[in-house]
């Protein structure tokens, strides 16, 4: 193949000599910006850096952001240094493959429904319940339905920082007016304590709200159906079970009742019905409709629609109480040899981040850290303080290790409870659907 | 199937400056006339079609680029506006590009992309120029079968060394580091094959000549072959920087340290702390595309050449 | 360049005058590809016999266990099946319309630049800014595409949320993305096409159209061969735009069989599983390749 000509010499500014002066002076801009750039985090990196991951945008990362200056008092010349990754499955595989490299970051937030998956595979180091003492944590803190699920082994593999259930909100004036409410102004829980009360109270909102009544986003969401429905089934006292390698032993019969409930609910005229995760947001928030099926993190969203914004725990609709949640806690990813020192300050500042646990309470969340919740002036806060008694009949996913946020199954059990609300099966088959790929998963191999 | 490319660009507005250059810029002119005249015939007709179709396809190709430009400039709250989807109630604005670069990881991310992208090109274009050289030029045991290996090895995918690759970096302590990215990438079979034809291709006088005057393989590489072979060794390193440069999934897998991430890995996988924004998302877009783009403004020639080429010995 | 790599190969020793010197040049080049392609390749297929997982705990031998898994496994199956009608919806249009594209460019009408700088440019992104532009054009409420159609008085589409929909958005955005390269190689095999052809057909009074069909398009037939033998090639490894635009979903109805395996190695920590997987993979890439291979043969008889 013969090749063009040697460019005969060009005189004066040729296109590839002014290009060439150009890129030059870019590379040398960017190059000045980034060793600046590079220069400082290095600075930083004298070892007062904490390097923290978590999967915390919109509203619930200005809060944390907020938390983590509000906490800087407590971890003098420590520097919290965040990265916000993809929510969901991404933010998991990313967490793991930077510990097996071990080079991760210092700490993590994960959610307390994956410790049954990650923590067996060692990727996770055990936090030093000793130090955390010293900065004034102690597991008497907490909860015990929370603290419990923090262990393995004998040690400590998460420091809970939130409880986050799922339950309702409203808007005060419909449900006032649809004799919803309580003298105290909180929502009538025996209003909804059957699902026969609860359909007539959807209905009752409605025609008060002159629009419809209550509003549940789960098309294509990869985790709402499973959120209602788990909560739901747990009221109902049934068996969840899962035995290594299978079978489920589960009740399908009240697994039929509580997808028929569910589809129910969204049946299109007193309730919307194929409303998708933000449009359910979007509907409540414009007063389409009186009342929304939502996780409490949310409530920044929904207080600054509407200032009065009520919320209660979800009802306890069959029988026992329970609440669905989840709680974030912070993990440390594996190190062979982890340094000492930053390892402390990696304690001191997770403590200090707990302690400053009154302003996460502002995203709606629950601090898991109980001498906040117990303080007067969590006790002031409108609405959280109507709900925080919710975290004493909470229920996670189960403690198995392919369950958890973001993780496959809970989106293959919204999947098959989506096409059940959408009419698409009926609740006999959609049970036994849920039921077959639960065996699915039990098949599998724990890769732990 | 080999051919000189010479795209039969109008040359720009610029006086030619010798009469012969003025004669062949001439003679293209007519050739391109003829061209048209060929294929189209003297029907006005199909010329205005076919030159209405071609500008509404490439309107139709520019649009998306031009739409998320445009989101580039515009505030949040208008870009997340249903009812002034066009044209923005406030006006335009750079906070969106503000915002972005100010977040600081942008620029780190060009450096990175550019650093792995550099290094691979560096890497890829002389290891295997050395080997296609080897195997053109020089005869040692075992040489055939070698070169046999290497052209079997065009058909691994790379997508599925991923796992082993990751293992091996773990095993190796290498994961989150530049090398673990750059290194599996300067394996390029393909390359060698190309680069070992085009050396096959060229005349032997030359190198007698030099090995008469006593010069040994080295000399002949560097000084007789490499020189003749600039406009092919371009080509290839221009497509192996844009391979390089726009490689998603092995940095991806490699690399979970936001500080190390490629450009295409980091712009999708760090989430803003202040939730989804369509104008930055759109700012970031724009400027990761920008390198590339402005590249290829300005040498549009070489890279179309170089694709055309380098592209038929193998994706 | 040092690095504290332990090549386990025989034959890397450093050079010596026993060494010939064609050896020596193609040494650098045979190190690397010792390293990262015969090992790792090597080290794959001892994998996928073992249990390895991204866990500490270190893995222990189960023979063919993962194979037989994998030909069970239904959603392996699925995502293979994905991979294929991805290849199969993508390869007619990357082609015919970079054929097309490359006929009306190559009339020689005025504007060459715009049309090349139009077509091919999107090529040059990378997928990382091509999946969020497109991914902001999908957008179901402030989309272009839907809020086009809305002014058109349509219903808005679910493009990337519908399963009956989201392998076609895949597929347009593909197109946008890709095309160009195609284009080019149509447009240099166009310029080789040799004017003497044309202007006997015309003497001979020919019309566009004859001309279209009787010369350039039989005189387009190897390219032709050659680009789709690469597009198919091409297709059969997608996972980049797929992954960023729909992560396999929805319902991982678009999952195609890399991305499978990325999800059951990195995110299910089964190494191992994964890969048997990858070998499952290329044994589908060397029947695409040997099955073209062999029908170019025929053709060329």
């Amino acid at each position: 193949m013969t090749g063009t000509p040697a460019q005969v010499g060009r005189h004066g500014p040729t296109r590839r000599r002014v290009l060439t002066t150009a890129l030059t002076a870019g590379a040398a801009a960017l190059g000045a910006g980034t060793l600046s750039g590079c220069g400082s985090a290095l600075a930083a990196d004298d070892g007062s850096t904490v390097r923290l991951w978590d999967p915390f945008s919109g509203a619930d990362g200005g809060l944390f952001n907020e938390m983590v200056a509000k906490a800087q008092p407590d971890m003098p010349g420590t520097h919290v240094e965040r990265t916000v990754l993809e929510w969901g499955t991404p933010y998991y595989t990313k967490l793991a493959m930077a510990s097996a490299g071990g080079r991760g970051p210092d700490v993590a937030v994960s959610h307390m429904s994956r410790l049954a998956g990650y923590a067996p595979t060692g990727l996770l180091d055990p936090w030093d319940m000793e130090v955390l003492a010293e900065y004034g944590i102690t597991p008497d803190d907490f909860a015990d339905a929370v603290w419990s699920r923090t262990q393995l082994h004998g040690r400590t593999y998460a420091v809970p920082l939130d409880t986050h259930p799922f339950i309702v909100f409203y808007h005060p004036g419909p449900a006032k007016k649809a004799g919803l409410l309580t003298a105290d102004g909180t929502l009538d829980a025996d209003a909804f304590s059957s699902p026969d009360r609860f359909l007539a109270a959807g209905r009752e909102l409605a025609k008060a709200s002159g629009k419809q009544g209550i509003a549940f986003g789960y098309v294509t969401d990869t985790a709402q159906c499973w959120r209602l429905f788990y909560g739901l089934y747990r009221q109902t006292g049934g068996r969840f079970e899962l035995p290594e390698g299978g079978p489920a032993e589960v009740d399908e019969d009240r697994m039929a009742e509580v997808i028929s409930f569910m589809a129910k609910v969204v049946d299109g005229t007193a309730n919307p019905r194929r409303l998708d995760y933000a449009s359910a947001i979007a509907s409540f928030v414009n007063n389409q409709t009186a009342m929304i099926l939502s996780g409490e993190w949310e409530l920044g969203t929904f207080r600054a629609a509407d200032k009065n914004i009520g919320a209660a725990p979800f009802p306890t609709v069959f029988g026992t109480p329970a609440v669905y949640a989840d709680s974030h806690a912070f993990v440390l990813p594996h190190r062979d040899h982890p340094d000492e020192e930053q390892r402390r300050r990696t304690h001191r500042a997770v403590a200090a981040l707990l302690k400053a646990g009154q302003v996460w309470a502002g995203a709606g969340h629950i601090p898991a850290s109980q001498p906040v919740t117990r303080t007067a002036a969590y006790a002031r806060l409108e609405p959280q303080a109507h709900y925080a008694r919710a975290a004493s009949h909470v229920v996670l996913d189960p403690s198995v290790w392919f369950a958890g946020a973001g993780s496959d199954f809970q989106n293959a059990m919204s999947q098959v409870l989506q096409q059940a609300l959408l009419g698409g099966t009926t609740p006999d088959r959609a049970a036994r659907a849920m039921v077959r790929r639960l065996n699915t998963f039990l098949s599998k191999p724990s890769p732990a | 199937m080999t051919s000189t490319i010479d795209p039969p660009l109008p040359r720009p507005k610029a006086a030619p400056r010798s009469p012969v250059i003025r004669e062949v810029a001439a003679r293209r002119r007519r050739a391109e006339a003829r061209r048209a005249h060929l294929s189209l015939g003297e029907s006005r007709t199909a010329r205005v079609l076919t030159f209405t179709v071609l500008t509404v396809l490439a309107l139709l190709w520019l649009l998306p680029a031009a739409w998320g430009l445009l989101t580039s400039f515009k505030s949040e709250q208008d870009a997340s506006d249903p009812a002034h989807w066009l044209w923005p109630k406030h006006g335009f604005t750079l906070d969106g590009f503000r915002s972005v670069w100010e977040r600081g990881e942008l620029p780190l991310w060009m450096f990175n992309s550019f650093l792995v992208a550099a290094a691979v090109t560096v890497i890829t274009v002389a290891v295997s120029a050395m080997a296609g050289y080897a195997f053109s030029r020089t005869r040692f045991a075992g040489r055939k079968t070698l070169f046999t290996v290497t052209v079997a090895a065009v058909l691994v995918p790379p997508q599925m060394l991923l796992v082993p690759w990751f293992q091996q970096m773990l095993t190796l302590d290498l994961l989150d580091t530049y090398a673990a990215v750059i290194l599996p990438q300067t394996v390029a079979p393909v390359m060698v094959f190309i680069l070992k034809k085009h050396f096959d291709s060229l005349p032997r006088e030359l190198e007698e000549a030099a090995r008469l005057d006593g010069a040994g393989h080295f000399r002949i590489f560097w000084s007789v072959l490499l020189p003749l072979s600039r406009p092919m060794l371009s080509a290839v390193g221009i497509f192996v920087f844009i391979g390089a440069w726009n490689n998603f999934l092995w940095p991806f897998v490699s690399t979970s340290d936001p500080d190390l991430m490629t450009l295409p890995v980091g712009i999708t996988s760090v989430k803003d702390a202040y939730g989804v924004q369509y104008a930055q998302s759109m700012a970031s877009a724009a400027l990761a595309a920008l390198p590339l783009v402005v590249v290829f403004l300005f040498f549009q020639r070489h890279i179309i050449k170089s694709v055309a080429t380098t592209g038929l010995g193998g994706q | 360049m040092s690095s504290p790599l332990a090549p386990s190969r025989p034959g890397t020793h450093p050079a010596r005058r026993i060494l010939p010197p064609g050896l020596l040049f193609a040494l650098p080049f045979l190190v690397l590809f010792a390293l990262f392609m015969v090992w790792p390749l090597v080290q794959g297929l001892w994998m996928s016999v073992t249990d390895t997982s991204l866990s500490v705990h270190s893995p222990s031998f189960v023979g063919l266990d993962n194979f037989s898994e994998a030909l069970q496994d239904a959603e392996m199956w699925r995502a293979l099946g994905h991979t294929v009608w991805f290849t199969v919806l993508s390869t007619v249009p990357l082609v015919v319309v970079a054929l097309g594209m490359a006929l009306l460019v190559h009339t020689g009408l005025p504007g060459q630049w715009v049309w090349r700088l139009a077509f091919f440019a999107p090529y040059l992104l990378p997928v990382g800014v091509v999946s969020l532009l497109w991914l902001w054009l999908f957008q179901g409420d402030l989309g272009l595409f839907n809020q086009l159609l809305n002014a058109l008085g349509l219903d808005s589409v679910a493009w990337l949320s519908d399963t009956s929909v989201a392998m076609w958005s895949i597929v347009l955005t593909t197109l946008w993305w890709t095309v160009g390269f195609n284009f080019l190689l149509y447009l240099a095999a166009l310029q080789s096409v040799p004017d003497h052809l044309y202007e006997a057909a015309a003497i001979d009074g020919a019309g566009a159209w004859r001309r279209l069909f009787s010369i350039t398009l039989p005189q387009l037939s190897r390219i032709t061969v050659v680009v789709t033998v690469l597009q198919i090639l091409a297709s059969l490894k997608v996972f980049d735009q797929i992954y960023l635009l729909t992560k396999g979903g929805p319902d991982n109805s678009t999952r195609p069989v890399i991305e499978y395996m990325y999800d059951v190695g990195f995110t299910g920590y089964r190494l191992g599983y994964a890969s048997a997987i990858s070998y499952v993979f290329f044994a589908l890439v060397i029947l695409a390749s040997a099955a073209q291979y062999a029908a170019l043969r025929r053709r060329e008889k």
